[in-house]
């Protein structure tokens, strides 16, 4: 394939190839499936990602569009080889509405600095990943990124109002708009959560939360996972629904007790974390003494409570880096992403942490207590291939066990490469072919992240065996 | 010492680092960021990218700032990696100009000469031919002048002497800066410390960052030495501090109690009592000052909050926060000489930050960000750039005796 035309789209320093590029985004942040992409092209304006999609489309190549790399997934790994269309020269933002409370971006540019450009009057983007310091808006969207806050503000798609998308044949299309979707079919649902497979997102117009006037917030110790997960049960049994819930048990206490030199009470296998937040400072305290006298019937060891906003940078940290802090512990992870009912929450962890011991892995937890998004996250040495099959069948269980219990193969991380195999536990064939069939209003070939998300698409099997593990 | 194989592991590419790398911020490229850098030594280490042509070209545009340690949640310890990474590139095929140019650099005596020879040279800027073969590239470093100064008025103090420090006085400071150790000298003894003056040596740090572990291991064995006795080591130049705080690593266990003496100035000089000299000094008549995180202060050595509460505490005058005041500003030691395209856009940067803030002075730590920032003031006529040590000293002195 002769990739020099690109030079007449764009400057040479928009368009990387060689050993090394095609090494350096072979994976994004979900390592255990790679594939090396032909070139890497890095375009600044909605008009050149067209261009460039246009030039894959007529000289039939796939391409797979990435933010920052940091999807546990698989998503932006160019599964077919081709161009990578990376967003993170769009990093701009393009307009700011506080009156109407909406932003208008690029969506190269990391979560975090959304917040970042309006907290200073008063407003956030609502979503918050973990890895909001980095992963890009384009990449949020791709996957419907929930957040620790997801309990009480809502995911992605419900701050999106409106998007600019650059479709698999190249055309530049508009959905919704700083008004939100007008009325008719809701393709901006569609969209979000769509995992690039629909085309390119391009610039995106999000909704403005006020932050809130008041927020309080706590780090509780507790005896046994069970205590802890009762306790989840039983704050939202008082009719509380706290700005978030999140659960962490002694394999993150440890990571982060290594990483940021902070201690826990010897005796705790879990902590759980709780926000809660308003605009009536009296009604968030009434919901903070309602959640400790829960924490307390419960056994609880210990409740922190965080006195002012550097406290509370610092017990959001233990959550927030949890995971990343994981590389203290070993050289690997992955992180899985089932979703059980909420009342499922202590039998499922039992099962976790025997199929971790049953396969020889470690695992540690931490995740969305309150609405049931699990994150196993299990630690190994990927240099070792034995080790890596035992990762993937005891992920596969889990979520078997998941999709048994009532629950989902995924909450916020999305199917990428990862989890497409899985679909079929959860859909019939007829569910399959049904977005299937959504999917081909955008995108009826196999240029536009191709071998993603629906599992047996023609083309991809024989590629399948070629991703995986340590192999290139 | 460090194992690089190790070293490698606790990168789960998380992906954490990239908005605090300044070349992957320019660029948006993922070789150009720590995640990709690692990624591309550990796949060199297993013999699957070449180390000249894959690697070098993306470990030569990585500044070695270490913003990417204060960020990263696992702790991988990439300013080792680096070094390591560079080594290898170095011993592997040595490039002889960026020899030449770090030993003229450390060497006080052929700065001095270069200094002398600066002043017939146009624009008093590296002359475009020895730029080429350094950097391939147009220079955009002015060459080093020796800071012009004015006698300072006759120092006084009523406290007594209660003990004795060494002082590092180092290579290019003690050539380019002599005010800054006249000023550290004054400070320690307003807090009753003495400096006991001894033979010393350059402490290898710029060879460390810049791929010759084997000079700088020497250098700083010679160092050690000179540096006998218990007493503290006071350091002003943060690339310095932050290379002797890591001898143990670098050099064997013969050095495990260097670490623990040697403090950057601003640490001995706020946990010693300076804040309660400050309340009693004049102060500077109500000036606006901002403080940029030199990198070997800020992510080598991890000290942010003693130069701003020093600052702080100075009378008479307003403090302000500077944007990104802990992104690099491009100098890196020898950077702005061999990648003078990325250090140039980084300076404009920066400079874009000071004058948002509209500081007329702006203090730090380290003597490279100290001339790359003033050129990049002085071409933009935005604010005077003072070593940490000068605005405290002049906080007693006044500012007359420093001049611009």
């Amino acid at each position: 394939m002769d990739f020099s035309t690109l030079e007449a789209i764009l400057r040479p320093d928009q368009i990387l190839s060689g050993a090394a590029a095609s090494r350096g985004y072979d994976c994004d942040a979900y390592t255990v499936d790679r594939s090396k992409p032909s070139v890497i092209v890095l375009p600044e304006t909605t008009l050149e990602v067209a261009a460039v999609v246009r030039w894959c489309a007529a000289s039939q190549v796939p391409f797979t569009s990435r933010g920052a790399g940091t999807g546990l997934s698989g998503g932006a790994m160019p599964a077919l080889g081709g161009v990578v269309i990376s967003t993170k020269r769009m990093n701009h933002i393009l307009e700011i509405d506080l009156e109407n409370r909406c932003m208008l971006a690029q969506t190269g540019i990391a979560n975090r600095r959304l917040t970042d450009a309006v907290k200073a009057d008063g407003f956030h983007f609502a979503p918050d990943p973990s890895s909001q310091s980095v992963s890009t808006l384009g990449g949020n969207i791709g996957e419907n990124a929930g957040g620790p806050h997801t309990l009480k503000y809502g995911v992605t798609v419900q701050h999106i109002l409106g998007v600019t998308m650059v479709d698999p044949l190249g055309e530049i299309l508009t959905i919704g708009g700083k008004l939100g979707c007008g009325p008719g079919y809701d393709f901006l649902g569609l969209i979000c959560g769509s995992e690039g497979t629909l085309g390119v997102v391009t610039e995106a117009w999000v909704k403005l939360t006020p932050l809130p006037k008041a927020v309080t917030t706590a780090l509780v110790a507790f005896p046994t996972i069970r205590s802890a997960t009762e306790t989840v049960a039983g704050i939202i049994a008082t009719g509380t629904i706290p700005a978030a819930l999140e659960m962490m048990d002694r394999g993150i206490m440890n990571a982060v007790a290594l990483a940021f030199k902070l201690t826990f009470p010897s005796e705790a296998q879990a902590l759980l974390l709780v926000e809660c937040d308003g605009d009536d400072a009296d009604v968030v305290a009434k919901e903070m003494e309602s959640v400790r006298t829960v924490c307390e019937s419960n056994g609880c060891l210990e409740i922190r409570i965080a006195s002012d906003e550097k406290e509370r940078a610092n017990l959001w940290m233990v959550r927030k880096k949890g995971i990343g802090a994981m590389g203290r512990i070993a050289p690997s992870i992955v992180t899985h992403d089932g979703v059980i009912p909420r009342s499922k929450l202590p039998e499922m962890l039992d099962f976790v942490y025997e199929v971790a011991e049953a396969h020889k892995i470690g695992v540690a937890n931490i995740f969305h207590a309150g609405d049931g998004n699990l994150h196993p996250c299990f630690y190994f040495d990927d240099r070792d291939p034995l080790q890596v099959e035992r990762v993937i069948e005891a992920g596969e269980i889990i979520i078997k066990k998941c999709i048994e219990l009532g629950g989902s193969v995924s909450g916020e991380h999305g199917i990428g490469v990862e989890k497409m195999d899985l679909m079929p536990l959860m859909f019939s064939p007829a569910d399959l072919e049904a977005q299937a069939m959504c999917k081909r209003i955008f995108n009826d070939g196999m240029l536009c992240n191709p071998c993603k998300v629906l599992p047996n698409q023609r083309g991809c099997a024989e590629h399948k065996m070629r991703w995986r593990g340590v192999a290139t | 010492m460090h194992d690089l194989d190790e070293l490698l592991t606790h990168c789960i590419r998380c992906g954490f680092c990239l908005e605090d790398c300044p070349t992957f911020v320019e660029t948006g490229n993922e070789l150009e960021s720590p995640r990709g850098r690692i990624y591309l030594v550990r796949s060199a280490l297993e013999g699957k990218l070449n180390w000249q042509d894959d690697v070098k070209p993306h470990m030569d545009l990585c500044l070695g700032c270490r913003a990417c340690e204060t960020a990263c949640p696992s702790a991988v310890e990439y300013g080792a990696i680096f070094e390591m990474a560079r080594d290898i590139i170095e011993r592997e095929k040595p490039s002889m100009s960026k020899r030449a140019l770090l030993a003229s650099t450390t060497n006080p005596g052929i700065l001095k000469a270069q200094l002398a020879a600066s002043k017939f040279l146009p624009g008093g800027r590296v002359p475009n031919f020895v730029s080429k073969l350094l950097s391939g590239s147009k220079a955009e470093a002015d060459l080093p002048t020796v800071q012009a100064n004015k006698p300072l008025p006759t120092f006084e103090t009523e406290v007594s002497v209660r003990g004795e420090v060494f002082m590092l006085t180092g290579c290019a400071m003690q050539v380019l800066y002599p005010r800054v150790h006249e000023c550290t000298r004054r400070l320690l003894r307003r807090i009753g410390y003495v400096i006991r003056d001894v033979p010393q040596g350059c402490c290898g740090a710029l060879h460390a960052h810049n791929g010759d572990l084997t000079t700088a291991r020497k250098l700083g064995t010679e160092l050690v030495r000179a540096f006998t006795g218990d007493i503290p080591i006071i350091v002003n130049s943060a690339g310095c501090g932050s290379t002797m705080k890591e001898y143990a690593d670098l050099i064997g266990p013969e050095c495990a109690d260097v670490a623990g003496r040697t403090f950057d100035l601003s640490e001995f000089l706020l946990s010693h009592g300076l804040v309660d000299e400050l309340a009693k000094a004049p102060g500077l008549g109500g000036v606006t000052v901002t403080y940029h995180d030199a990198c070997h202060l800020s992510h080598g050595q991890k000290v942010t909050s003693p130069p701003r509460e020093l600052i702080q505490a100075i009378p008479n005058s307003t403090f302000v926060e500077l944007p990104e005041s802990m992104m690099c500003c491009g100098s890196a030691g020898v950077y702005n000489v061999l990648q003078p395209e990325m250090a140039r856009r980084l300076l404009d940067r920066k400079v874009g930050h000071i004058k948002e803030t509209d500081a007329e002075i702006v203090a730090t730590g380290n003597p490279g960000c100290h001339a790359w920032i003033a050129q990049g003031c002085r071409e933009q006529r935005s604010a005077r750039v003072m070593h940490t040590a000068e605005l405290l000293e002049a906080a007693f002195v006044g500012l007359d005796g420093f001049v611009m």
